[in-house]
């Protein structure tokens, strides 16, 4: 009798217990247990999932296109203009301006406002040739490009794949800790577009984007870890890395369920996911985010 | 007919501006076949041997896209490619979300228009119909 009890009391504990984890892995987005990537483990991150990652995160031309959504007007007071490329002396913060210059290069792309961004592909081109991956930058055919507005889709393909290029070489190259530095540059200065804008223009799906980055920033977090421990500037970066995520703690992604549905249109498919995620974020919550966020990047450009 | 030659002269030189960057013509091609309201944003080259078990798709990668985001997916294949180049979508949950090769009918989709409305992290699959031999490209880009 009492074994019968105990069994089926273990029956119930074991079958709550998996509710519980199945609740939470598919309905609500959780940072993984493991905050904080033990050096160890992430030092045995395979080449093939630190090309994964980096593949991840997402572009900044999909934020200026938001932007764009919500007819926010062009603003260059967000651009990180004082920066000077020729005081970049470090591998570290050419690599790291690189990534921060190539987000306001896709800003002001998507803008079209390509005359401007002159200035900054020469800067590009400086940190490029500091760190040897210049030869990837056609400059000239670029910066053509920009005095012709007509061709912004070829600029847009061509600014990207330069900086796709560059990934992949650095990463080959065995100097992946530069690829980490520009990828996590890319994303700091867009989360910063981002955060700066919905200052002045707080739309919901502009707030929803910004909660949504909590979904990348553990794999951002991953990307730098084998590195933290190499010198001081990388150390004091995967703090501010953990200090974004602790902002992001409260912040709660949960998902209903659907089916997509599809049509057939000029030969090609339309489908519409009809699987919703949505974020439950606070104005305290955002207003944390957008304060950290610029303070970090604050921070990493006036060092630079 | 000024304005015809002068439609052309923009077109070539933009073909020959963005093939003459690309290390992979067929991949310049591609994008600038995914639409004039099409953004580039990403491109996987994709070249495979033939396989004896074409159930699962080999070429995988992973990719985040957004909610209130409609992305085009176009699919284009080498002249020299026996197969023609298929996609999977699958979500985080390993849900197939989309696929460019309908099993029922054989049909493969040139493009895929999605219209996005769960945040997250995605598996792309890319294949070769009935797992042949092929050389193709995949496009992604944001639709506005």
């Amino acid at each position: 009798m009492r074994g019968r009890f105990f069994y089926s009391l273990l029956i119930i504990v074991v079958v709550l217990c998996s509710c519980r984890n199945s609740a939470n892995s598919k309905n609500e987005f959780i940072f993984p247990e493991a905050d904080s990537v033990p050096i160890g483990e992430a030092e045995k991150l395979s080449a093939e999932a630190i090309a994964e990652i980096s593949k991840n995160i997402s572009s900044p031309v999909e934020i200026a296109n938001l932007l764009q959504l919500l007819s926010v007007p062009f603003s260059p007071d967000y651009l990180a203009s004082s920066i000077d490329a020729n005081k970049q002396t470090t591998a570290f913060d050419k690599a790291l301006t690189l990534g921060i210059l190539g987000a306001d290069l896709g800003y002001l792309n998507m803008y079209e406002k390509t005359g401007s961004s002159i200035d900054i592909l020469s800067s590009i081109r400086k940190l490029a040739e500091g760190i040897r991956v210049g030869q990837f930058f056609d400059f000239e055919t670029i910066k053509r490009l920009s005095l012709n507005k007509s061709n912004l889709d070829s600029l847009l393909f061509l600014s990207i794949d330069s900086y796709t290029q560059i990934d992949e070489y650095l990463r080959n190259d065995k100097r992946g800790q530069l690829s980490a530095l520009m990828i996590i540059g890319v994303w700091i200065e867009a989360q910063y577009l981002a955060t700066q804008v919905v200052r002045q223009y707080p739309d919901q799906m502009l707030k929803d984007r910004i909660g949504e980055q909590k979904i990348i920033l553990n794999d951002l977090i991953l990307l730098a870890s084998p590195y933290c421990s190499r010198d001081k500037e990388f150390n004091s970066l995967c703090k501010d890395l953990q200090e974004i995520k602790n902002a992001y703690r409260e912040v709660r992604i949960t998902y209903t369920l659907g089916e997509p549905v599809s049509l057939e249109k000029d030969g090609g498919l339309v489908i519409e996911q009809t699987e919703t995620s949505t974020v439950d974020m606070t104005d305290e919550q955002l207003s944390g985010i957008v304060e950290v966020t610029k303070n970090i990047r604050n921070k990493l450009i006036t060092n630079n | 007919m000024k304005k015809i030659i002068t439609a052309l002269l923009f077109l070539i030189t933009g073909g020959i501006l963005l093939t003459g960057q690309s290390s992979d013509p067929l991949v310049a091609s591609c994008v600038m076949n995914a639409g004039s309201n099409a953004k580039y944003l990403k491109d996987f080259r994709v070249q495979l041997g033939k396989t004896a078990s074409p159930d699962e798709l080999r070429y995988k990668a992973q990719i985040s896209l957004w909610k209130n985001t409609k992305y085009r997916f176009t699919m284009c294949n080498a002249d020299d490619s026996q197969g023609k180049l298929i996609l999977n979508l699958k979500d985080d949950t390993n849900k197939l979300v989309l696929s460019s090769y309908d099993q029922k009918t054989g049909k493969i989709y040139p493009y895929i228009d999605f219209i996005c409305n769960k945040s997250g992290i995605y598996q792309l699959g890319y294949d070769f119909a009935n797992g042949q031999q092929g050389s193709g490209v995949g496009v992604i880009s944001m639709i506005k």
